[in-house]
């Protein structure tokens, strides 16, 4: 519970293993694209979801049940991890889940933003990160945006929010708050890490996961042609792109993908790669690079059995599930045609 | 380390640890030592194990003593000499 004393990974990764089996397999998701979102509710309620199920089942129905459902559990195996990890790989854990810190206390900002009720905010807040209940409690409560910003001083976010408040006052704007979060978020994610093999890979693992955000960033900014300025998308700490070549980069695609094709990710992305300049869509690039740092991790994990990889590749594997199925439901309300969600899916 | 080796074996031929019984306990309280470190991590993973799933515990258990076997060949020693 704490960072400081001795690190129990052997712990952690007997249980992060047992919740790795737990997982879906390629054939529940091959029955699931043919299921109606009712039907995926009632299938879900037979697995590892059914307390989730049971409890939000009076509440909501349909896809924002299940949709509900498969946050709440996320939360719930995460909060696990961090309530049962202690020492270092606490701390490494820790760094990786406090993006789900940085997303609750962007909601709770957008939502005072936009006045929404203080029920609509808390169903959307997916309750994973190193915020206690009492912190989240408190940060509900306040009424006013600085009132958060008070609150959040004392976290990592703080230094950067003080900073931030003052050029949202001026402009009106969220954005200055928003990049504040994730900029603290981003420092935090690789700042002084502790020098071990695992812990090396672990970083490189995650500026690989930087690295191919910034990539994708581009990518999309390339397609739009908006005129954006990509230096305000770009997130510091990965080793692809230099802000001044990812502005160059963003003018012309086909450079980008040579850029991609030279880098060290090559081998891993040849296949996306190939795909994209032929077939020229997008989504199966993002999914391709998703399914490629998937992958990675879960290779890291196999070669340092008692580190922080494992707990990282099941975390991935998690979050990759959550996305899969809330996919598969929002692709059968929407109509899509079998093949359309198997596109949206990623599975290794 | 191991150059180290020769002038540790002198020592130990001419030196203070000549009675072959103090020799043979200490070899125990050593290899006791070894298993208990890794028991340490057995046991800890073994414990995980259970708190997900508690038909685990036999398994468990029977992992968590295997290393004690080591100790009991050192006891062997002790017959020995």
């Amino acid at each position: 519970m704490s960072t400081s004393g001795t690190s129990n990974p052997e712990y952690v990764n007997a249980r992060v293993r047992a919740r790795r089996a737990a997982l879906f397999s390629d054939e529940e998701y091959r029955k699931l694209v043919r299921m109606s979102p009712a039907e995926i509710a009632r299938r879900m309620e037979e697995t590892e979801y059914e307390t989730e199920i049971n409890a939000l089942g009076s509440r909501h129905s349909g896809v924002d049940l299940i949709e509900y459902a498969l946050n709440r559990n996320l939360a719930k195996h995460f909060d696990d991890l961090l309530g049962f990890s202690e020492g270092q790989i606490y701390d490494l854990i820790a760094r990786y889940l406090r993006k789900f810190d940085a997303w609750n206390a962007k909601t709770i900002i957008r939502g005072l933003y936009v006045g929404t009720t203080r029920e609509e905010i808390e169903t959307d807040l997916i309750l994973a990160g190193e915020f206690n209940d009492r912190m989240i409690q408190r940060l509900l409560e306040a009424q006013t945006i600085e009132d958060v910003v008070t609150i959040l001083q004392g976290t990592i976010f703080g230094a950067g929010l003080g900073a931030a408040y003052a050029d949202y006052e001026e402009t009106g704007l969220l954005v200055p708050l928003e990049n504040a979060i994730d900029r603290a978020f981003y420092e935090h994610l690789l700042g002084d890490l502790p020098r071990s093999e695992p812990v090396q890979l672990y970083r490189e693992f995650l500026v690989a996961e930087i690295d191919f955000r910034n990539a994708r960033n581009a990518l999309r900014l390339a397609r739009s042609g908006a005129d954006l300025d990509p230096a305000a998308y770009y997130i510091d700490g990965g080793e692809l792109f230099r802000p001044s070549e990812l502005n160059m980069l963003v003018q012309s695609p086909d450079e980008l993908v040579t850029h991609l094709r030279e880098s060290k990710y090559a081998r891993d992305l040849s296949a996306v790669l190939d795909d994209l300049e032929t077939a020229d869509s997008l989504i199966a690039f993002e999914r391709g690079l998703e399914k490629a740092l998937l992958a990675y991790s879960k290779r890291l994990g196999n070669v340092y059995p008692m580190s922080v990889c494992p707990v990282v590749a099941y975390i991935l594997a998690k979050e990759r599930e959550v996305e899969n199925i809330r996919a598969i439901a929002r692709g059968r309300e929407a109509g899509l045609s079998q093949s359309e969600i198997e596109e949206e899916l990623v599975i290794l | 380390m191991i150059e180290t080796i020769p002038e540790l074996t002198t020592v130990l031929q001419e030196g203070t640890l000549t009675d072959p019984q103090a020799a043979a306990a200490l070899g125990v309280g050593l290899a006791a030592l070894g298993a208990g470190y890794a028991e340490r991590g057995i046991g800890a993973a073994a414990v995980g194990a259970m708190a997900e799933d508690e038909d685990l515990f036999v398994n468990g258990l029977i992992l968590t003593v295997l290393p004690e076997t080591i100790v009991i060949l050192a006891l062997v020693v002790v017959f020995l000499v």
